[in-house]
C-alpha cells in the first residue's frame, strides 16, 4: 500500500463497514496521523457530495459512513428486492422522543409520561433496533430495565450524538406552556379544554 | 351460489387503510399476533368501510353484519385496554389519587413537550431516509468481543422471567361463598324481583363482585334471568317463570 494517497485507506475501510467508524478506529486501521485522517475524511466529503455522487458521506453516531445517496434509494430497493421500512407511527416518535429527552428510563415512565401504556410501541421499536436496554434502575422495585436511543437511531436521523438535537425547551414555545397551564391552574378553567390541547 | 367457508363469513372483506391495505382477517390477525398496533387502526374508518361494502341483501348477510359487529367490539376493546395506563400503581408510582390541577398542568406540559420532539424526530427521520449502507458484515473478531455482567444478568431475566401477577394486595379477603351468596339470592328472590344495587348495598367491593358472579352463575342454570334494559342501567335479577 505504500504511495497511497491517505484518502484511498480511508475511503477502504469506510467502504467495506454497515456501521459507523470512529477516528480512533480509521486510525488504527490505516495507521494514520490524525492530520492526515481530517484532510483525508475532507477530500472524501469533498468527492462524496450528495450533488454529484451515488455514495455519500455521512458523520452519523459519533463517526463517518458511507451510504448510498438518497436520490438513489428507489434503484437501490428496486435492486435488493426490498422495500422501504415502514415509517415510524406517531407513538413511535413519542417513545422515541422520551428515550432522547427523558433517558434512559423506563418503560412505566414512558407510559407516565405519555399517559398510555407504551408497551406494545416499545416492543416495535427494540426490534427495529432503534430502541434498546441500556441498564437496570437498580433502586426501583423489579430492577426495570432502561431504555435508551441506539446507533441505528442516531443513524437514521443523521445525528452524531444525542446531543446534536435541540433542546427540547426551544421546541416548545413558551406560549403553549402558558396556555396550558392557565386553562389547568387558573380557577375558572375549563378542564375540557386544556385536556384537548396536546392532542 | 357459493358458500362462504364455515366462520369465515368475512372472507372477502378488504379495508383499506393508513396503516394497512388487505384482507379483514389478516388485519385481525395482525393485530392479536402485535405485528399491527391496534391504536394506529382508526375503527371508525374500519367501520365506514365495512358499512360501504356490506351485503344486506347477500345470504349471508345476517351472519357477515353479526361477525363484523362481533370483531368490531372486541377491537374497541382491545384498544381501550391497550390505552389504559395498566401500570402496578405500586411498583411504578403511580398514585391513585386524583392530580391536582398543578400536577396536572405539570404533565401536560411536558407532554407537550415531548409530542414537539416527536414531531421534530419524525422531519429527521424523513430527511435522513433512503440512506442504505454496504451490505458487507464485518465477522467479530476474536478477543474483541466482550459482555458486560449487566447485560447478560439482563439477558438471562429477560429469558427466564415469568409474568408478573397483577397486584391484589388492595383486595379484602372473600369472607363467603358462592354458595351461601347463591342462597342469600334465592331468598330475596322469593319476594319477587330485586334490583342488584339493593341486593348489594350492605356488601363491599369483594363480595359485591361474588354476588354478581353468583347471580350469572344461577342465570346460566336457569334459576334467574338477569334484566338490564339499558346500557349501564340498573340490573334486576328476577325469578325465571
Amino acid at each position: 500500500m505504500s504511495g497511497q494517497v491517505p484518502a484511498y485507506l480511508v475511503e477502504a475501510v469506510l467502504f467495506v463497514s454497515a456501521r459507523p467508524i470512529g477516528l480512533p478506529d480509521l486510525r488504527s486501521a490505516t495507521g494514520l496521523t490524525d492530520e492526515e485522517l481530517l484532510s483525508a475524511l475532507s477530500g472524501l466529503r469533498e468527492r462524496y457530495a450528495p450533488g454529484s455522487s451515488g455514495i455519500v458521506l455521512r458523520e452519523v453516531a459519533g463517526g463517518y459512513l458511507l451510504s448510498t445517496n438518497p436520490a438513489c434509494a428507489e434503484a437501490v430497493e428496486r435492486f435488493r428486492r426490498e422495500a422501504r421500512p415502514t415509517p415510524l407511527s406517531g407513538a413511535a416518535h413519542e417513545v422515541l422522543a422520551c428515550a432522547l429527552y427523558l433517558g434512559p428510563l423506563t418503560r412505566g415512565a414512558i407510559s407516565r409520561v405519555r399517559g398510555v401504556n407504551s408497551d406494545a410501541v416499545v416492543r416495535s421499536l427494540i426490534e427495529r433496533h432503534l430502541l434498546a436496554e441500556v441498564g437496570t434502575d437498580r433502586e426501583a422495585p423489579g430492577v426495570p430495565a432502561l431504555l435508551g436511543v441506539t446507533e441505528e437511531f442516531l443513524s437514521a436521523t443523521g445525528a452524531s450524538s444525542p446531543e446534536d438535537f435541540p433542546p427540547v425547551e426551544a421546541l416548545v414555545t413558551q406560549e403553549e406552556l402558558a396556555r396550558v397551564r392557565e386553562r389547568l391552574v387558573s380557577p375558572d378553567a375549563s378542564l375540557s379544554d386544556a385536556a384537548s390541547e396536546p392532542s | 351460489m357459493t358458500q362462504e367457508p364455515l366462520g369465515r363469513s368475512l372472507a372477502d372483506f378488504t379495508v383499506e387503510l393508513d396503516v394497512y391495505s388487505g384482507p379483514y382477517e389478516w388485519l385481525l390477525a395482525l393485530i392479536l399476533k402485535d405485528e399491527l398496533e391496534i391504536f394506529e387502526v382508526p375503527l371508525r374508518e374500519l367501520v365506514e368501510s365495512y358499512l360501504l361494502a356490506r351485503k344486506p341483501d347477500a345470504a349471508n348477510g345476517l351472519e357477515r353484519d353479526t361477525d363484523f359487529a362481533g370483531s368490531a367490539a372486541a377491537l374497541i376493546l382491545l384498544k381501550s385496554r391497550t390505552l389504559s395506563p395498566a401500570l402496578d400503581a405500586d411498583a411504578e408510582g403511580m398514585e391513585d389519587e386524583p392530580l391536582s390541577p398543578e400536577e396536572l398542568a405539570e404533565r401536560l406540559t411536558q407532554y407537550l413537550k415531548v409530542r414537539r420532539a416527536a414531531e421534530h424526530l419524525k422531519e429527521r427521520f424523513d430527511a435522513n431516509a433512503g440512506h442504505y449502507t454496504s451490505a458487507h458484515t464485518i465477522p467479530p473478531r476474536q478477543g474483541r468481543l466482550s459482555v458486560k455482567q449487566d447485560r447478560v444478568v439482563l439477558a438471562a431475566r429477560q429469558a427466564f422471567s415469568r409474568l408478573i401477577e397483577p397486584p391484589v394486595r388492595h383486595l379484602g379477603p372473600i369472607t363467603v361463598t358462592l354458595q351461601e351468596l347463591a342462597g342469600i339470592i334465592r331468598t330475596a328472590l322469593s319476594g319477587g324481583p330485586v334490583s342488584y344495587e339493593r341486593l348489594t348495598s350492605d356488601m363491599d367491593r369483594m363480595n359485591s363482585a361474588v354476588a354478581f358472579a353468583a347471580a350469572l352463575s344461577l342465570a346460566q342454570e336457569g334459576a334467574l334471568t338477569l334484566a338490564q334494559h339499558e346500557p349501564f342501567g340498573p340490573l334486576t335479577l328476577e325469578p325465571s317463570k
